[in-house]
């Protein structure tokens, strides 16, 4: 049975039950994406019958195979309980429908969620730079990009329950926590590692600031990682990394180079002087460049770390996708930049 | 006649990419054949400068070490010990354990900082060095 005839079934049976469903279910428009590398990612259509004619919700489907990246700091049952949380704030999110940790019942420990309209060009594909390009001339989308990252710092995170993803202490131990978060998963990959890494890591440890404002904070807001709707967005996505900290963790995610290829558009959508602007009117915090800079340094830790980890996979045999292999030179790159982030 | 394991890899990734890799109809599959490709390219990179990369990295670590031993003289044992193992491989590899006991022990500001502008340069050389292979 092919891998979308297995779904079918599995959902069309698992979606009758949750549901209370007398009459069949079937499951249509099965389509997988996100091959590889994460979880594995479902969408669908669920269709049964109802007094006026049929009912037809989407629904998306991520299963944990046990052997994906970030596997370590990406549960699922953690984020069904954000999307819940995020369910009363004005977050844009994809309502979540169950969490099934029991992998006999889906195949795997599994997320079911609400399939939303929209679309996600990635931004790594000339095809997908020329659609930001262009809805930034339009100039909705910019407005929009930035108004969802203000709503997520502006989420209540006490008020919505999301004090389950822990609460730094008072001073730097938001910016510690994450460089001890880091270094683990670089010492689980069981990379040999690099100075340039130890160099980077002592750097960031002396250096680390203070947080005297929490928010919940996504962890990778870029484009690619939101869903896209008549130029607004319509979903944040990849609710992987969320946690309670520095609101300029995730600013600062929208400064850097990283994220944008040939424009200066941030994230390839939004005006740097826009973004100062409408950012701080929305949430009422100062950007604070100097911080900036410091969380740009921690993310290329946090690269080196993530092609360490995705390197690991590969070398100690459980995931065999060369894709995999071949992030074993994306460290050097990590490493370069890492370098060049600290002056040399 | 036989060729060296560097060509041979090399001239399999580009048989690989050019030939194999567009014949496949599976999404997935193809993916996996051009990975394939830009692996064994890597590798044989590595393979053919391999031996140059290390005879120069070499010689950077020797003269860093001597460096390094001028200035690194009032600085706790632990320092010391960290040098001198990382001194006896002579592989840019062994600085990791010298650079956290640097900034472990951070007293002397000024000479942390002297030391590592020292070791810099070398990691600078050896990230080049490995980013021929890596591009």
């Amino acid at each position: 049975m092919s891998a979308a005839l297995e779904i079918e079934a599995m959902m069309a049976s698992y979606v009758r039950e949750r549901l209370e469903i007398d009459d069949i279910v079937t499951i249509e428009d099965v389509t997988r994406i996100a091959v590889g590398w994460s979880h594995e990612t479902w969408l669908f259509d669920a269709v049964w019958p109802s007094t006026e004619g049929e009912h037809r919700r989407g629904m998306c489907l991520r299963r944990d195979p046990g052997n994906a990246l970030l596997r370590q700091t990406s549960d699922l049952g953690e984020q069904f309980r954000v999307l819940r949380c995020l369910e009363s704030t004005d977050v844009p999110a994809p309502k979540a429908y169950w969490y099934e940790p029991d992998p006999d019942v889906l195949g795997a420990p599994a997320l079911v969620m609400e399939k939303v309209s929209g679309e996600c060009p990635s931004p790594w594909r000339k095809t997908g730079r020329e659609y930001y390009s262009a809805a930034a001339d339009r100039g909705v989308l910019p407005l929009s990009f930035t108004d969802a990252l203000a709503a997520i710092h502006n989420v209540d995170w006490r008020e919505a329950g999301l004090d389950f993803l822990g609460v730094p202490d008072a001073g730097n131990s938001f910016a510690r926590s994450e460089i001890t978060k880091w270094r683990g998963l670089i010492d689980e990959s069981g990379h040999s590692g690099h100075p340039v890494l130890d160099d980077l890591t002592g750097w960031l440890e002396a250096h680390a600031p203070s947080t005297d404002r929490l928010t919940l904070v996504h962890g990778a807001y870029r484009t690619g990682n939101v869903l896209i709707s008549h130029d607004q967005v319509s979903a944040v996505l990849d609710w992987e990394l969320q946690v309670i900290g520095d609101p300029m963790y995730d600013v600062a995610y929208m400064l850097t180079e990283l994220n944008r290829e040939g424009t200066n558009l941030l994230s390839n959508v939004v005006p740097r002087e826009l973004f100062y602007e409408r950012y701080q009117s929305m949430t009422g915090i100062e950007i604070d460049d100097e911080i900036c800079r410091y969380y740009q340094l921690l993310y290329a830790m946090r690269s080196a770390a993530f092609w360490m980890s995705a390197a690991g996979l590969y070398a100690d045999g459980s995931n065999t996708d060369l894709r995999l292999a071949r992030t074993e030179w994306s460290v050097t790159v990590a490493l370069d930049r890492a370098a060049q982030e600290l002056g040399y | 006649m036989s060729l060296p394991i560097g060509e041979q890899l090399q001239r399999i990734s580009a048989k690989l990419r050019a030939e194999i890799g567009p014949a496949v109809t599976d999404e997935y599959t193809r993916t996996q054949t051009f990975m394939a490709s830009v692996i064994l390219e890597r590798i044989s990179k590595q393979i053919v400068l391999g031996s140059d990369h290390l005879k120069v990295e070499q010689q950077e670590v020797a003269m860093l070490h001597e460096q390094l031993a001028r200035i690194l003289v009032d600085v706790p044992d632990v320092i010391v010990h960290a040098r001198l193992a990382a001194e006896e491989s002579l592989e840019v590899a062994a600085l990791g354990a010298l650079i956290c006991e640097l900034y472990a022990w951070g007293a002397d500001e000024k000479l942390v900082e002297d030391a590592l502008s020292l070791i810099r340069p070398v990691l600078r050389a050896d990230i080049d060095r490995r980013m021929e292979i890596a591009r």
